[in-house]
């Protein structure tokens, strides 16, 4: 298929065939990322900022490396979580980078929408690199990709997604590109993660994990935010991990072979236990890899590359 | 003296909704009749100056008087200062409007209230007046001087932009304002349940990953001041009431014979959350825009009289502070020059809304509440009047536009109906002639 968009806002308005074609692109871009040689002059010439909010150095860095790998140059504006609300207004950054005629911008900031802001008063093409609690596109690709080495097509793969939905912007758009992929999604999690109105995303919704586990190809366990525990949202870390944590013992209950993803960084022995994380199961450090390959296939997509990728 | 002819009068106090001439002579409605001869009007002017002014295809109207509005000034001029904001109010069918208090410094002393009304008074145009705080400084602890304010000119109390939190306040509010007579108008929020959400919790919120604000952050504390509202007998207003379960609530208290009043503001009525967008900052107002069966229980409440009135909560931003991302933008739609003609497009063109319970809800009502002027054309009163172009399409640009700010829904797009000229006391304030 033609490229046509300009930016990666998020899943939810991608159809299948560009999810798919993004899932394409990727894997050569993987191949180049396992050579000993790993350097393309793909994007020599072109310019990617990368602008963070928040604190990130696993998503930064993995973007860095895909930029660096395809010959763009990178450049990065790393704003203190702090001095966010004291400085100057995502406005005004947008207008001092405008200036500067970059031609990708990568962004990861606190508030949802900070992405579509961007896109609304910028030249440059945007990648979200996550946005509040609305989406993080390239994890879910990276995530989907992971999927997709393992089991090929999607149709039918039933995938759990556990833990805190309602600020997981990694679970909604899992829910909008895995269900386009034609896989059933069930995310799972308390009443006060998994509030009723979370039925918006169109999945199967379940307050009881062992109930979903049967026949489960892939679960998703997602990073518990600690501090969650102070607003009441869950009574402790105990009652949670005994709820809704995974163990390699739980995970028997599957029925079969079933992989583990994690966006990371993990709480081990609350959201999973540090065994299950370790065991051939969890394909955790196989995430990161095709993290940087799927960055790679966006930032060669988004930035207009001209050479064969397969030179 | 005015001689308008033709016109198509709508003054529900009087009962009338037809083409009349109307005379307006020493600042009052002086006569209407079917129709008056030249020398008999002639004599009538006893020798002043007479202005003829044919109303055919026009309707007139007393002036929308507007018990919710945000005029930012003193401290925030930046936003809004009262000529302004008046200015605005007079182009947009206002004639009188009420000031809230949460200006910085908050209106809770005479002398500010004294100012409020001296600020309006020298920039002429829509009446303006004060709203005082209910609480010293906002804070919700400590009762105000009511008996001050009111003698300084306030019309009513409230700590509008927050709610009060603590129960016992308002319940004391209540009782220490009966001895003014004047209504409490209560801003009904829980702050726990509203848990600074930036827009309604629901299936939108969700998908847009946007925090949430429950219903009940509202009914809850519509709920409790009805309650205190019964037991002190107290004069209560609602301020902008947003959601189905308020709306029960209100009913049954009205069938009770409380003394309560509530509006809801036109934004409710025209939007609901669906049509939020995370770029789309101009929607993002307090209490939220909910979802579409609130919104028509809220029209259905108009309709019957369950709520009382419309009101703008004109809320003014600068474009800069409208201009980032969702949950930093701040709350408020500015509505003074929107809000009539974006009410008769949306509700009134299509049959929706009655012009004359239009008026009874946004001139009569408020009128009868707050105890002000206006209201009604009926001969003695003063001339606060509108004369309204159904068919004249006015179109929202930000070079039309009176007000200091911009944040409004409806800039770049045409609204069908349109003000055209507006009276204070027989003085011709605003013309789009
Ligand atoms: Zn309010």
């Amino acid at each position: 298929m033609l490229w046509q968009r300009k930016h990666i806002l998020g899943l939810e308005n991608l159809s299948k065939e560009e999810i798919s074609h993004i899932l394409q692109t990727a894997k050569p871009m993987k191949e180049v990322l396992l050579r000993p040689l790993k350097k393309l002059p793909t994007l020599r010439g072109k310019s990617v900022m990368h602008l963070f909010y928040e604190a990130s150095t696993r998503t930064r860095t993995s973007f860095e490396t895909a930029g660096k790998i395809l010959g763009a140059d990178t450049a990065s504006i790393a704003v203190a979580q702090s001095s966010v609300s004291k400085g100057e207004s995502l406005l005004d950054t947008a207008k001092t980078i405008a200036a500067m005629k970059v031609d990708l911008v990568v962004i990861r900031h606190a508030a949802s929408g900070a992405a579509a802001f961007l896109a609304e008063y910028l030249q440059a093409g945007i990648i979200n690199a996550g946005d509040g609690q609305h989406e993080h596109p390239t994890q879910a690709l990276l995530d989907m990709f992971t999927m997709q080495e393992e089991f090929g097509d999607l149709t039918g793969k039933k995938v759990v997604i556990i833990g805190d939905i309602l600020h997981s912007r990694v679970a909604r758009s899992n829910a909008w590109g895995l269900t386009k992929m034609g896989a059933e999604v069930t995310l799972v999690g308390p009443p006060t993660l998994l509030p009723p109105e979370m039925k918006a995303l169109g999945v199967k919704m379940s307050h009881n994990l062992d109930g979903e586990l049967e026949g489960a190809d892939v679960v998703m366990a997602l990073r518990l935010q600690l501090e969650r525990q102070q607003s009441g949202l869950f009574p402790s870390l105990r009652e949670y991990s005994r709820l809704y944590g995974i163990s390699s013992q739980k995970l028997k209950k599957t029925g079969r072979k079933t992989i583990v993803l994690h966006p990371g960084p993990m709480n081990r022995g609350v959201e999973i236990s540090s065994e299950l994380a370790d065991s051939p199961m969890a394909k955790i450090e196989e995430q990161v890899t095709n993290g940087v390959a799927v960055r790679m296939a966006l930032i060669y997509l988004l930035a207009g590359g001209t050479s064969n990728v397969m030179a | 003296m005015l001689w308008l002819k033709n016109v198509q009068i709508v003054d529900p106090a009087q009962d009338l909704a037809a083409v009349r001439d109307i005379l307006v002579k020493d600042a009052r409605i002086f006569e209407i009749s079917v129709t008056f001869q030249e020398e008999e009007v002639q004599a009538k002017a006893e020798g002043e100056t007479l202005e003829v002014l044919d109303g055919e295809g026009r309707l007139l109207f007393p002036g929308l008087i507007d018990v919710h509005t945000h005029l930012r000034e003193p401290g925030q001029e930046e936003k809004e200062d009262i000529a302004s904001g008046a200015q605005a109010a007079v182009r947009g069918g206002f004639t009188s409007v009420l000031a809230m208090a949460n200006t910085k410094p908050v209106i809770d002393q005479r002398a500010l209230v004294e100012f409020v009304r001296a600020q309006g008074e020298r920039a002429g145009l829509a009446r303006v007046y004060p709203v005082a705080a209910v609480t010293k400084g906002m804070q919700g602890q400590e009762l105000v001087e009511m008996m001050d304010l009111a003698a300084g000119g306030a019309v009513g109390f409230s700590d509008d932009g927050h709610g009060i939190q603590n129960a016992e306040v308002m319940r004391l509010a209540l009782e220490y304002a009966k001895l003014s007579c004047l209504p409490i108008i209560s801003h009904c929020e829980d702050d726990a349940l509203a848990a600074k959400g930036v827009m309604h919790k629901g299936l939108v919120s969700a998908r847009l990953g946007l925090k949430g604000i429950p219903s009940c952050a509202e009914s809850v504390m519509v709920a409790r001041d009805l309650m205190l509202a019964e037991e002190t007998s107290g004069v209560l207003h609602l301020a902008h009431i947003s959601c189905r379960q308020s709306v029960d609530l209100i009913r049954q208290a009205k069938k009770k014979g409380l003394n309560v009043t509530a509006e809801v503001n036109p934004h409710h009525l025209i939007f609901c959350d669906e049509d939020v967008q995370l770029t789309k900052t101009s929607l993002k107002v307090n209490p939220p825009l909910r979802t579409a069966d609130d919104r028509e229980a809220l029209l259905e409440a108009l309709l019957e009289g369950t709520i009382d009135m419309l009101a703008t909560d004109h809320a003014p931003h600068t474009w800069e502070e409208k201009a980032r991302p969702f949950a930093e933008a701040p709350f408020g739609i500015n509505g003074l020059e929107t809000s009539l003609a974006a009410v008769w497009h949306y509700l009134i063109a299509p049959g929706i809304l009655s012009v004359k319970r239009l008026l009874e809800a946004w001139s009569l009502a408020p009128a009868r509440r707050f105890g002000l002027a206006g209201g009604s054309l009926k001969p003695g009163q003063r001339a606060d009047m509108v004369l309204f172009d159904p068919d004249r399409t006015l179109e929202i640009k930000i070079e039309n536009l009176a007000s200091k700010a911009q944040n409004t829904p409806f800039l770049h797009t045409k609204l069908q109906g349109c003000p055209v000229m507006t009276w204070v006391g027989g003085r011709l304030v605003a013309n789009r002639e």
